[in-house]
């Protein structure tokens, strides 16, 4: 159970932040100088004035466009673990370089120019949370907005944003004139390499990021994450087969009479073993089953309890949060641990003679 | 089959000291014949069965089955032996419980490799000759004392064994019980020419032995 908790939390940190990389491919990512960047998204609240996006454009060579964009999580309710969502302000116009081709749920609609300042854009599972559809009225931080649509994606990014247009994001957060993120768009024949060196070059106290150095960046952390998991998992992989070998000693010992009467009615040290083997496996098979169950279960109060979001909005995405290939990972890990932890068991069982075992109990 | 022992000696080491349970026996075993063991508690009736059924080693002499020296068989042909031409009888009955009686009777027919089919006519017989023919299904928690020793009996002569080796068979049997199975043994012995060497107590096994064997510390002594 505690290795599905443990896994799905894992895994779901990770899949959003492998999915971060999915973003701004081929682009270059412009963040202030010392902020720590996950795939190019902003941590923290570093900032750079929005005028360098024009200055970019205008002054750096081989530039084909930059998109300036303010990047807020949103920690409020939430244990500040995991963010509760993401509030995401880009100019009108420009909002493709985010959503891509996602579209929306039936009855939305994009905004207008003119509706940009007050309509925004929310995940489905920011939708859920709050019971927002488009027409729904939203309060920001005390302002009025309403949502225009909803974004029909499972990703757990977009599912979880509210896109907004960056003129009003920057008033209601009080970030005048500035963002915290410039995406730029290398012209064709210009090497994002360059181009980033180009742009640092040019530009003071800003980190120009390719998307190589962005992987560099992750990289570690999903490292480290991978490694504390499969660490834990290793610790109690070794303790479930403690557990496993104890109970099938345990039981080995009780029927030992049961055991030395095969021996003495003929029966093949194989069959024996093969028997306790069998019944290790099972123990595994059905504690596997009823882990994941109670592992699954975990892992969504695990989530709910860092978001804030009801548990009842968890149980649609379930393989969400515990994707099928963990479930079965697990199954043939818990078999194949069970069946290693019944050897010994099982090479008990197999010595057990008729002579000794009568001896014992007369 | 002819079992012939040759200075029979099993001793067990406990901590320092050493208990001479088989003392230098030297006897033979007649096919068809039915026969008796009598000694009191730890007189070493057990131990010379468990020899003799080869479920375990002696510390000298030899066994000799069909003439052939036991010491020189390996785990695996005395494994053979038990399951093809030994049939075993204990005193506590020793079914495995979570099987039901029809399931107990097939097992070593099914360890012997026979056929689904075979195995469960063979077994319904068996168990139908043992007057158990309505409890084919039932688990051996379900069954009396003296039921579970004739599933026991059927067990025993599931692969057509040569003897049948029976460790105080009425032990934990009423008087009336025993009688049963003291008859059902007599009957596998005169009927199917099966040998049986029985160790007991029971006056009414030493009634019926065609030979009769006293046994005290370990040495065992001829009667008749």
């Amino acid at each position: 159970m505690s290795v599905v908790a443990i896994g799905a939390t894992t895994l779901r940190y990770i899949s959003i932040i492998k999915e971060m990389h999915t973003y701004f491919n081929g682009k270059i990512v412009i963040v202030p100088k010392g902020t720590i960047v996950i795939e190019g998204f902003p941590i923290g609240r570093s900032n750079l004035p929005e005028s360098i996006a024009d200055q970019v454009e205008q002054e750096v060579e081989g530039v084909e466009n930059a998109v300036p964009m303010l990047f807020i999580y949103n920690l409020e309710g939430s244990l500040e673990a995991l963010p509760t969502n993401f509030t995401i302000g880009i100019p009108y116009g420009n909002w493709s370089v985010l959503v891509g081709p996602t579209p929306l749920k039936p009855g939305g609609h994009w905004p207008s120019a003119d509706s940009s300042k007050n309509e925004v854009i929310v995940g489905s599972s920011v939708s859920d949370q709050y019971d927002l559809n488009a027409g729904s009225k939203i309060k920001i931080e005390g302002h009025d907005l309403a949502v225009a649509g909803v974004l029909d994606t499972s990703s757990a990014l977009l599912s979880r944003s509210i896109i907004i247009s960056l003129e009003p994001i920057q008033e209601i957060y009080g970030y005048n004139m500035l963002v915290n993120l410039i995406v730029v768009e290398p012209m064709k024949e210009v090497g994002e390499e360059e181009l980033a060196h180009r742009i640092e070059e040019e530009i003071q106290n800003v980190k120009a990021l390719t998307d190589e150095e962005r992987t560099d960046l992750a990289r570690p952390l999903i490292s480290n994450i991978e490694t504390w998991t499969l660490g834990i998992r290793t610790v109690l992989f070794v303790l479930s087969m403690i557990f496993v070998t104890t109970v099938a000693m345990m039981n080995v010992s009780e029927r030992r009479r049961d055991f030395a009467t095969l021996d003495a009615i003929g029966a093949p040290k194989s069959f024996v073993f093969k028997m306790v083997i069998t019944e290790t496996g099972l123990m595994g098979l059905f504690g596997g089953i009823a882990g994941i169950l109670a592992g699954s279960v975990a892992a969504i109060l695990i989530a709910s309890f860092y978001t804030g979001i009801p548990i009842s909005l968890f149980f649609p995405g379930i393989f969400d949060i515990t994707p099928p290939f963990l479930m079965l990972e697990i199954l043939v890990s818990t078999v194949t641990v069970s069946c290693i932890a019944g050897v010994i068991p099982s090479i008990a069982a197999a010595r057990m003679r008729i002579a000794e075992v009568l001896r014992a109990e007369y | 089959m002819n079992i012939k022992t040759t200075g029979l000696t099993r001793i067990f080491r406990v901590g320092s000291s050493e208990i001479t349970a088989v003392n230098n026996v030297s006897f033979e075993i007649d096919e068809a014949k039915f026969i008796a063991i009598v000694g009191p508690s730890g007189s070493g009736k057990s131990t010379l069965l468990n020899l003799i059924g080869l479920n375990d080693y002696p510390t000298h002499g030899k066994i000799f089955i069909d003439k052939k020296d036991a010491s020189l068989l390996s785990g695996r042909e005395r494994r053979r032996i038990r399951l093809s031409r030994i049939g075993f009888v204990f005193q506590t009955f020793n079914l495995l419980p979570t099987l039901t009686s029809l399931e107990n009777v097939e097992l070593p027919m099914s360890l012997a490799g026979k056929s689904q089919k075979e195995q469960r006519e063979k077994a319904v017989r068996l168990l139908e000759n043992v007057s158990l023919g309505d409890r084919l299904r039932h688990r051996p928690k379900e069954l009396s004392i003296g039921e579970m020793q004739r599933v026991s009996i059927a067990r025993a002569l599931a692969n057509d064994s040569e003897v049948i080796i029976a460790d105080e068979p009425t032990g934990e049997l009423d008087s009336k019980t025993a009688k049963e199975v003291i008859g059902l043994l007599f009957d596998v012995n005169r009927k199917r020419q099966t040998t049986i060497v029985v160790a007991t107590h029971d006056e009414k096994v030493v009634e019926v032995a065609d030979t009769l064997y006293t046994i005290s510390d370990g040495k065992l002594k001829l009667e008749n």
